[in-house]
């Protein structure tokens, strides 16, 4: 029985020392698209046996803040609108994959369809004020909110005539019949990246890859109507760059 | 089966949130992810019906005997609820708020009832910034005209302090840090634990130390149930009114919700009745069950989040099958709400009451010890608190030095009542976009 005993526990231990060990960072608050996608990488990854350390920061400049200073095999899901806020950009060493790509929305309201001038613009507080009255005209005036979800009860509550804002809040926008948006091809778009360091970014990508193809994350990705681009490696990295391109604000 | 499975562990969840101070129903709904996972959307809404209004009932308890704020929307409970207790009347404040909280989820109910309608169509009108401009321009005026014996300079100084300590980190209407002075930590903002604790807790302890009355933890006035009702009925009714209707209006404004329904209702009950503490906590308490129910609805009927832990909530539901877009499901959810929402809201109201009043002698038990003791130990457990708070938040440093400070500041003004500056502090963020944007607009 002793015996039994020994050879139970080395087997145990052996195997856990076995597994390779791998930092999830999540950036994302809780109900996030980062915090949803980051727990589902973390399901992935235990799911094919790696041992997770998981830490839960919450706050994107603290998590970018964290993976910077990483010296053990770490990922974390990132974005092309946060990099030059955070100062992380997406490189040959430390991107992994390429999620899905959104493009960014131009939605007006019913009651403004007629209105030409001093139309009122709702954005995101880190948008480039340049580029959108370059698109919008120096007509406008732009109001900067909180966040999507700020911008969208704020358009709701007719606060303004237009809004620029994400995929999944103008849907949400125009099922609710006040108003009609458009996809912009002149605006940023948005790309949903996974990025790594300490570690062999080709490698994990198989791994990572075959999560996000796996049930929770294509159903996740079906129900908000999430576009994956197809492409190389190299393809996804060049996306990623140029989409980033498209947030730096010119002073 | 599966719909009381839900109440019950909402039920709870929210007794144990609400008698740790500090803790929330959203920490509580992050707790309970991994058992919320298996829930279907129903299960999920009763689950956070319960506990949030469970939360409401038990979160009175820590406010009234110890001072300490469950949540930020337990300030007027922890100032009223304290001069119960130092009248050793601390279970009479317990019935009221009960009672209170009741009658405030009731009155919210029979208003949508009535007005399901008019809600509907006028919901969005909530979201507005000029609704939010009008508010925030009342609570103001009411914090600089009741505290303190109505001292304006007073209250504008704390309402200015509070403002300041708001300011540092990101604002809601630019990207950039700012007022950090190269502190990384205070990109993310002053902590408001150490806030409260320093501004609102070491000064009630610091009473505490000072005051003659070795039983001042001890509410040893024993009070019937029956007593409770009479005194209610007698005396807290308009109140309680006032405040249901107050709170219910307040509780559908995005961010601020319960916060803004129970410190609006309580500046108007202050306005009408400064030296009357009963109507005061009930007003407050009262809007904040009122409140609670309130800012369900813009979820519940077009799929809108409008609190922290309602999103929490809707990113739960959408992966439990939930369709993201409900605006035209709208006739649909007002059904759900009341066939199978209210009824159990009813019942998680009745538990509330019914858990709560015993609750309130088991917990009067556990403090009706020496007085030193319990400071000793409330004076730890905000320490232990503040350091587990900033691990959590990986701020530790900044959450200590953050509480030293607010605690020597806290005891320097401690003659003075500090909410207008608590209140500042925890809204000026939202102020500042609010009133930016009513200049543009």
């Amino acid at each position: 029985m002793k015996k039994l005993i020994i050879v139970l526990l080395t087997l145990f231990f052996t195997t856990v020392s076995y597994a390779e060990t791998i930092t999830v960072i999540n950036s994302g608050k809780a109900g996030g698209s980062f915090n949803a996608r980051t727990q589902m990488y973390k399901d992935g990854l235990i799911e094919q046996g790696y041992n997770v350390v998981f830490l839960n920061i919450g706050k994107i400049s603290q998590a970018v803040k964290m993976f910077k200073e990483a010296d053990e095999p770490t990922i974390m899901v990132y974005a092309t609108n946060q990099v030059y806020k955070q100062n992380l950009f997406h490189t040959e060493e430390n991107f992994i994959m390429l999620e899905y790509q959104q493009p960014l929305y131009i939605c007006r309201t019913n009651t403004s369809k007629d209105k030409t001038v001093g139309l009122t613009v709702a954005h995101g507080k880190g948008y480039d004020p340049k580029l959108l009255t370059s698109l919008l005209g120096n007509n406008i005036t732009l109001v900067p909110y909180k966040n999507s979800g700020a911008m969208l009860k704020g358009i709701l509550g007719g606060d303004v005539d237009m809004m620029v804002n994400n995929q999944g809040k103008s849907f949400k926008y125009m099922a609710s019949g006040e108003g009609t948006c458009e996809p912009s091809d002149k605006l940023p778009t948005m790309e949903a990246t996974v990025i790594g360091i300490n570690i062999d970014v080709q490698g994990i990508r198989e791994v990572i890859y075959n999560i996000s193809i796996s049930g929770p994350f294509a159903e996740y990705h079906t129900s908000r109507k999430l576009h994956r681009p197809i492409g190389s490696w190299q393809d996804e990295l060049a996306l990623a760059q140029s989409g980033e391109k498209g947030y730096l604000i010119k002073k | 089966m599966n719909e009381l499975i839900a109440v019950s562990t909402g039920l709870f969840a929210g007794t144990i949130t609400g008698i740790v101070p500090g803790a929330g129903v959203m920490v509580a709904m992050i707790i309970a992810t991994p058992l919320l996972m298996s829930f279907d959307v129903i299960q999920l809404l009763l689950f956070y019906m319960s506990l949030a209004s469970m939360v409401q009932f038990t979160g009175t308890i820590p406010a009234v005997y110890l001072g300490v704020p469950g949540e930020t929307n337990s300030l007027p409970a922890v100032v009223e609820g304290t001069k119960f207790n130092k009248r050793k009347m601390a279970k009479l404040a317990i019935g009221i708020s009960a009672i209170g909280s009741v009658l405030g989820s009731f009155v919210a109910v029979a208003i949508t009832f009535t007005l399901l309608t008019v809600l509907i169509s006028h919901m969005t009108v909530f979201f507005s910034n000029d609704t939010k401009f009008y508010l925030y321009i009342f609570v103001i005026a009411f914090c600089l005209l009741v505290y303190n014996k109505r001292n304006i300079i007073v209250n504008l100084l704390l309402c200015l302090v509070g403002f300041a300590l708001s300011v540092p980190g990101e604002s809601d209407i630019s990207p950039e840090f700012r007022y950090t002075f190269g502190i990384e930590d205070l990109q993310f903002g002053v902590p408001w634990i150490p806030v409260l604790i320093g501004f609102l807790i070491v000064p009630t302890i610091a009473k505490m130390v000072s005051s003659n009355n070795p039983n001042v933890f001890l509410p040893n006035v024993n009070i019937g149930f029956c007593k409770v009702v009479k005194y209610f009925k007698k005396k807290c009714i308009p109140s309680s009114l006032r405040g249901s209707v107050i709170g219910y209006l307040c509780g559908f404004v995005p961010g601020v919700s319960t916060v803004l329904s129970t410190n609006t209702s309580y500046s108007f009950e202050k306005k009408l009745h400064p030296d009357t503490p009963s109507k005061l906590l009930v007003a407050s308490e009262t809007a904040n069950n009122s409140g609670q129910f309130a800012s369900m609805l813009p979820l519940l009927l077009i799929g809108i989040p409008i609190t922290g832990s309602e999103v929490v909530l809707y990113s739960l539901l959408v992966d439990a099958g939930w369709s993201p877009f409900q605006f035209d499901n709208i006739t649909n959810n007002a059904d759900m709400i009341f066939r199978q929402i209210v009824p159990w809201f009813v019942v998680a109201n009745i538990v509330g009451l019914i858990v709560a009043w015993p609750l309130a002698k088991q917990v009067l038990n556990v403090f009706s010890m020496s007085k030193k003791y319990m400071i000793a130990i409330l004076g730890i457990g905000m320490l232990v608190l503040n350091t587990y708070l900033g691990i959590l938040d990986y701020r530790l440093l900044l959450y200590t030095i953050c509480l030293f400070v607010f605690s020597c500041l806290g005891l320097l003004i401690k003659k003075y009542e500090t909410v207008p500056l608590i209140f500042m502090f925890i809204l000026g963020n939202d102020i500042e976009g609010v009133f930016f944007r009513q200049m543009l607009i």
